[in-house]
């Protein structure tokens, strides 16, 4: 398959759903333990490795280890920009705020305000996760495939209202660059209003489940919005592979059935 | 010029221990220096020689052994010692013997985390045991904060500043310092300091400012409290000079300009 048609970067689903989606598109994917979610959000970003730039911001993994399971899987890592927002914000926020904790606690002394034992300027003090992360998309001239994996912890550290502000502006960078962005979240995580919020602004919300059966766990895949084409949605079994999440090919007369 | 300032008689108690200021023509007028222990605004508009007067305050007590402290909020230390090196009176040694000690108050806020454009009660009382513990760390005779002004822009409320003001006297005084506090003024602010209240917290008001007289400008310096000591209220004529500020009584019979 041509990366240029590539939407979830499932073989089986991408060409059905392409002639549906707008050059430049946000989505969500909300996903639930165990199901998948952070695997299905590599398979997303690779996909587009070497048609376009490739953003990959993580917030809770390691980087070696977001490379690991690249590899893991057969995908190039190395056609990614992995970002590391978790280490990033522990480095510049809260390692300054532990140490902030602790001068405040022993007071200061002149050795640590003297001119040659003076702490570096603080990118620490002016250190904001959001300007980190536009800035970047602010730099790109052309089409891009960003990941944000993901959204809560931006709604951990930041204002609902705030988060909602970066995620339009995500949007309109993808609508005007014809980019193409996934933010993850997870399912249980948000108020229902949040939730709202964030999946009208999607223009697809795709869901991960998985649900145990006998001996195994059954994977579904839910595309839950295609805007402006509701008749395109639908429930798919999926399988976790050596080489990723499959889907069974959709039945296109489920699709006739349900829209005519 | 130093010695036209002349003596104010001396103190009807005369007890209190005085700190010099090693400006001759203002120990002068001060009937032999500051009591110790007091604190004083330092009030002007700019270029009046506030920051010039406080410096010197300081390298004339280190000079004599003292430890001083110099706490500069508007300008970078740095800048503030490349400054100094103009003045004869300076010697460079006497910040590595340790006896004159800068620091950078934005550098307090940063390490202290203080980072309110107003700072919260919490944050006032960390900022004030900061200039406690230096200036106890330091063994402080004197201490001079560069501006009072721009400290209690970020305190904002009267009825902190004036807390914070108090504490800071308290302080200071337990500890033995005595202290000038920069005030910045307009030039017809009809007050010697921003919001009123640390005047009135203070020891004693040195007012500095300009006058013009057949085209010059002419620095004027005026001691208009100083509780603890008797002392003239004339203006008098402060000049800048490489030896340090000279002082001579301000003629008012020449034409003046206002």
């Amino acid at each position: 398959m041509s990366t240029d048609q590539s939407v979830l970067g499932i073989p089986e689903l991408d060409p059905e759903l392409f002639p549906y989606m707008p050059p430049g598109w946000l989505g969500l994917l909300v996903g639930h333990s165990g199901a998948g979610t952070p695997l299905f959000a590599k398979q997303f970003a690779q996909a587009m490795v070497g048609a376009s730039p490739v953003l990959y911001y993580t917030t809770y993994e390691r980087t070696e280890d977001v490379h690991k399971a690249f590899r893991d899987f057969g995908w190039d890592p190395d056609g990614v920009q992995i970002v590391n927002l978790s280490e990033e914000y522990f480095r510049n926020v809260l390692v300054r705020s532990l140490e902030v904790s602790q001068r405040r606690e022993r007071g200061l002394k002149v050795a640590d305000l003297s001119t040659t034992n003076r702490p570096k300027p603080s990118a620490a003090a002016t250190y904001n996760i959001t300007s980190r992360l536009l800035a970047d998309l602010a730099a790109l001239d052309g089409r891009f495939r960003l990941v944000l994996d993901s959204l809560d912890f931006f709604f951990e550290v930041l204002e609902n209202a705030d988060v909602m502000t970066m995620v339009r502006q995500i949007r309109h960078r993808a609508q005007e660059l014809g980019g193409q962005a996934l933010l993850v979240v997870q399912g249980e995580f948000h108020e229902r209003r949040v939730s709202g919020m964030l999946e009208d602004m999607a223009d697809v919300v795709v869901e991960l489940t998985a649900r145990p059966r006998g001996e195994a766990y059954e994977h579904l895949l839910a595309v839950r919005k295609i805007r402006n084409h509701p008749e395109r949605t639908r429930i798919l079994p999926a399988r976790m592979t050596e080489t990723g999440l499959t889907v069974a090919r959709p039945d296109p007369k489920a699709t006739a059935t349900r829209s005519g | 010029m130093a010695s036209a300032a002349k003596p104010a008689p001396p103190d009807a108690g005369g007890l209190r221990e005085r700190c010099l200021t090693g400006i001759e023509g203002l120990d002068n007028i001060l009937g032999g220096g500051i009591p110790r222990g007091n604190l004083v605004l330092i009030a002007g508009s700019v270029g009046t020689g506030k920051t010039t007067l406080c410096l010197e305050f300081l390298v004339r007590g280190a000079e004599k052994g003292e430890r001083t402290l110099f706490l500069s909020v508007t300008e970078a230390s740095a800048k503030l010692i490349e400054n100094l090196s103009a003045f004869e009176f300076f010697r460079q040694d006497l910040i590595s013997a340790g006896g004159l000690v800068f620091v950078d108050v934005p550098q307090i806020y940063d390490l202290l985390g203080l980072n309110h454009e107003e700072l919260t009660v919490e944050e006032i009382d960390l900022l004030l045991k900061a200039f406690l513990d230096l200036a106890r760390e330091v063994g402080a005779h004197r201490v001079v904060v560069d501006s009072l002004t721009s400290v209690c822009y970020r305190i904002r409320r009267d009825e902190r500043i004036r807390d914070f003001m108090l504490k800071l006297s308290q302080g200071l005084a337990e500890l033995g310092c005595t202290t000038l506090l920069v005030s910045e003024i307009g030039q017809s602010a009809g007050r010697y300091s921003l919001h009123g209240v640390e005047e009135a917290i203070v020891d004693g008001v040195i007012l500095l400012g300009n006058a013009r007289r057949q085209g010059d400008i002419l620095r004027i310096l005026q001691v208009v409290k100083m509780r603890g000591t008797s002392h003239s209220r004339a203006q008098y004529v402060m000049e800048l000079t490489p030896i340090g500020l000279l002082m001579a009584p301000h003629l008012k019979g020449g034409r003046q300009e206002s």
